[in-house]
């Protein structure tokens, strides 16, 4: 048995997929687009119930995306029952939708979702609202899973006998004249083409075009102008306005409010989170707690993986193994050493290194999942909506970049909120100029070494520095490479809601999980390839003079001059690719100590490090995330050659114009 | 007027959606629709967007998308002081309240005049003098 579950965004549909399937579900893309399609099993009553969730919308015409997916697939699979999850606490507007359903498809049962909520707004009578749909209506608690049996018993087991949406005595026999035309060309569903066709309906029109039927459309075309003309209006406001009335009908019908004209919780909140002045500020400190939540839990969690896989290095200079040392010594009893040192210091060392940041990305994702699910997210678009055109992207688009001063890439696999395909597109050029934790870290240790007095200052330059190009590079993109229309943003603002943490923990484990698997191979090969070029020919010092990166180093050398960059920073730029707070370990590497590295360098051509460091080439994990959300090997080419350019650009320009005015020299 | 010269507080009845292609329909399904009522929840820090609230949900529109919509503004009853005299535009309820509403007279289209404030509040309509209760005051439109 196939169960579809439809519904608008923020009904909870996807709570109440998971209360269904638990653990067993998939997660995948619809064909052909990047819209996340998921699917689950449930056993009831001894019946497999394969379970997909359709994207969630507000009505089912051919204008975006995820509503020609959600009809097409209710029209093409003909799932056995559609289930669409309503928002009890707003019917009338939710049951737009299911006027548009019932015309679909019979078989449908009504979740009443957040039950529990809508008893405290109005006095809903279930029963009344099964016999005027003709269809099973089901109070549930998704978060609690309240009322899951009683919806698969339904499903199961239900009786459908729908009530047809009322139109116009003008309009109705215009779709019945219609619809049996189009019974004659054995079409399924002649009612719902029906409608559509007189709705002018694109993705209709063409396919009844395609049975070589031009009669009826010429003859839709006809019905449509008169319909037009009788009611004086657009087809298409006239068609939303008749089901509307049913919804509003039917919600008057069912639902008695409990208190009218008074003030709501959601906008008592709204008053202060999306003030006119005081919301801006907010959102700031919001950002700024949850950053110091996620790095401070986090800390303890990569010291500890940290420890266990590399061990430790004592004071008084004797070293701990970890386990990389252990598996080492082990194979190495069996193995040659260069094997044994490439399985181990090569590819285990970079599945080391992705276990590291994990908990930074999971508490990312957590601190992404419970913004979303409380409604907070909703209102950050709504205030920064106004910045971020500027910068070619709708207000969500400013959750991406900042989560990108944590990771760059739970970022941009968080640019998915944005519908636009160009948008998001904008969206993850612009990430990676973001300095994301690994390179805040690296700038935090330089500095301390180079700009002793002023390490606030140079940190805070590197910054805004980092924000401004952001910003220049948006503008100029949104009017070039990434021009285009947007997409309209009419967007519901949810109440607030108190998430549930077993939805944000299942959120986190999906996303980090996709992120471990897909990345991870890539990381770990990248891992490997680092190795060889650090460890051939064999025999060398790792990452020393005589290997292929230090022959690399000498050899780009006289390129690295104009810049002020020195071998050894060539070096760990190198490395600093695979993860780049390796950038630190190199450092300590190659020069020993702080004092030897002090005088290695000028602070002119520090500083000029510190600018190459926060453009160049994006690290593994984040062109591997590029790439699982472009698909295209060309776009992540072009992030690389973005941040070479600027890279270079602005280090040659400091080092430079400091050397000419010699100041740092 | 556009729905985009409301200003925070301000409730108008929808008159006309225009517009084309997806921004339409989106509004459309949104429920942004003749004769509906919309009031103007607060903006946001640069005027822009819109928080709206319709149907009981709120929604955020830019200026560009708002400047799509005709409306006419409305004032509830409850805040119209006695002595004036206001036409009624559009009842906000169910064929109940609407029901109701016509027993005393109060029918869109149709004048009152505002006796006695809030509340009770009484109102002198063709068909004599009546209470109306706070709530009811809220659901009642006038211009």
């Amino acid at each position: 048995m196939l169960i579809a579950l439809a519904g608008n965004p923020n009904t909870g549909k996807s709570s109440l997929f998971n209360a269904i399937t638990g653990a067993h579900q998939h997660i995948g893309n619809w064909p052909g687009v990047t819209v996340e399609k998921k699917e689950g099993f449930a056993i009831f009553e001894g019946e497999k119930i394969k379970v997909v969730d359709l994207p969630g919308t507000y009505s089912l015409t051919a204008y975006s995306l995820e509503e020609i997916i959600a009809r097409d697939f209710i029209l093409k699979e003909e799932p056995d029952v559609v289930v669409d999850v309503i928002d009890a606490t707003n019917l009338e507007r939710n049951l737009y939708l299911l006027t548009e359903l019932m015309e679909l498809t019979d078989r449908i049962v009504v979740a009443l979702n957040m039950f529990d909520e809508a008893k405290k707004k109005y006095k809903i009578d279930v029963e009344k609202m099964r016999k005027l749909l003709g269809l099973p209506v089901v109070p549930t608690v998704a978060i609690k899973g309240v009322g899951v049996d009683d919806l698969l018993r339904e499903a199961v087991r239900g009786t459908f006998h729908p009530k047809k949406i009322d139109y116009p005595e003008d309009v109705e026999k215009r779709i019945e004249a219609l619809e049996n035309l189009l019974k004659n060309l054995n079409i399924k569903n002649p009612r719902w083409h029906a409608i559509k066709l007189i709705e002018n309906d694109g993705e209709v029109r063409r396919k009844i075009a395609s049975l070589g039927s031009k009669n009826i459309l010429h003859m839709a075309e006809h019905m449509r102008h008169e319909i037009e003309d009788i009611y004086g209006d657009d087809i298409e406001t006239l068609m939303a306005s008749f089901r509307y009335s049913f919804a509003h009908g039917l919600f008057h019908e069912v639902a008695v409010p409990l208190n009218v004209g008074g003030v709501t919780i959601t906008d008592m909140i709204d008053h202060v989170i999306a003030h006119k002045i005081f919301g801006l500020p907010i959102f700031l400190v919001v950002m700024y707690l949850s950053f110091q939540f996620v790095f401070t839990v986090a800390a303890p969690f990569q010291d500890a993986i940290d420890l266990i896989f590399n061990g430790k290095d004592l004071a008084s200079g004797g070293h701990i193994n970890g386990l990389i040392d252990l598996s080492y010594n082990w194979m190495a009893s069996f193995l040659p050493a260069w094997a044994s040192s490439f399985i181990n210091y090569g590819m285990f060392r970079g599945l080391a290194a992705v276990l590291t940041f994990t908990p930074i990305i999971m508490l990312l994702f957590f601190i992404l999942s419970l913004l979303e699910d409380s409604g907070y997210l909703a209102r950050v678009a709504f205030l920064m909506d106004r910045l971020m055109r500027k910068i070619g992207m709708e207000g969500r688009g400013v959750i991406s970049l900042m989560l990108g001063f944590g990771c760059n890439v739970p970022a941009i696999m968080s640019t998915r909120a944005l519908k636009n395909e160009r948008e998001r597109k904008l969206s993850i050029a612009l990430n990676p100029i973001i300095p994301c934790g690994a390179r805040i870290q690296v700038f935090a240790f330089l500095t301390s070494i180079f700009f002793k007095e002023n390490q606030a200052l140079v940190l805070w330059s590197l910054l805004l520095l980092s924000m401004a190009v952001v910003a220049i590079l948006g503008y100029i993109y949104s009017k070039t490479i990434f021009k285009g229309e947007g997409e309209p943003f009419v967007m519901e603002l949810p109440p607030y809601r108190v998430p549930s943490l077993k939805g944000i923990t299942i959120h986190m484990w999906e996303k980090s999980e996709g992120f471990l698997k897909k990345a991870g191979t890539i990381i770990i090969l990248a891992a490997g390839i680092v190795w060889l070029a650090a460890a051939l020919p064999w025999g060398v010092e790792f990452g020393g003079k005589e290997s292929l990166i230090g022959q690399f180093a000498k050899f780009m050398a006289p390129i690295g001059a104009p810049f002020g960059i020195t071998p050894e920073a060539i070096i760990a730029l190198f490395f600093g690719f695979f993860a780049k707070e390796v950038v630190i370990d190199v450092f300590s590497v190659l020069y020993g100590s702080k004092d030897v590295l002090l005088a290695a360098m000028s602070p002119i051509q520090a500083y000029s490090l510190l600018l190459f460091i926060l453009f160049y080439t994006p690290c593994v994990a984040t062109l591997g995330a590029i790439y699982e959300e472009t698909r295209s090997l060309r776009f992540v080419l072009f992030v690389i050659l973005e941040g070479f350019t600027l890279a270079l650009f602005f280090s040659f320009l400091v080092y430079n114009i400091g050397s000419l005015l010699g100041v740092g020299v | 007027m556009k729905l985009s010269e409301l200003k925070p507080g301000e409730t108008g009845v929808i008159t006309g959606v225009s517009g084309s292609g997806s921004i339409h329909r989106r509004l459309l399904s949104m429920g942004i629709l003749p004769g509906t009522i919309i009031k103007v929840a607060r903006y946001s820090p640069f005027g822009d967007p819109i928080e709206y609230e319709i149907r009981g949900v709120f929604l955020s529109l830019r200026r560009s998308e708002a400047n799509y919509v005709e409306v006419e503004k409305i004032v509830p009853l409850y805040l119209i002081p006695p002595g004036e005299k206001v036409k009624i535009v559009v009842l906000d309820g169910g064929v109940g309240f609407v029901r109701n509403m016509s027993r005393m007279g109060i029918i869109p289209g149709r004048e009152v005049e505002v006796i006695r404030p809030c509340c009770p509040m009484v109102v002198r309509t063709n068909l004599g003098e009546f209470y109306i209760g706070r709530g009811e005051a809220y659901r009642i439109y006038v211009r």
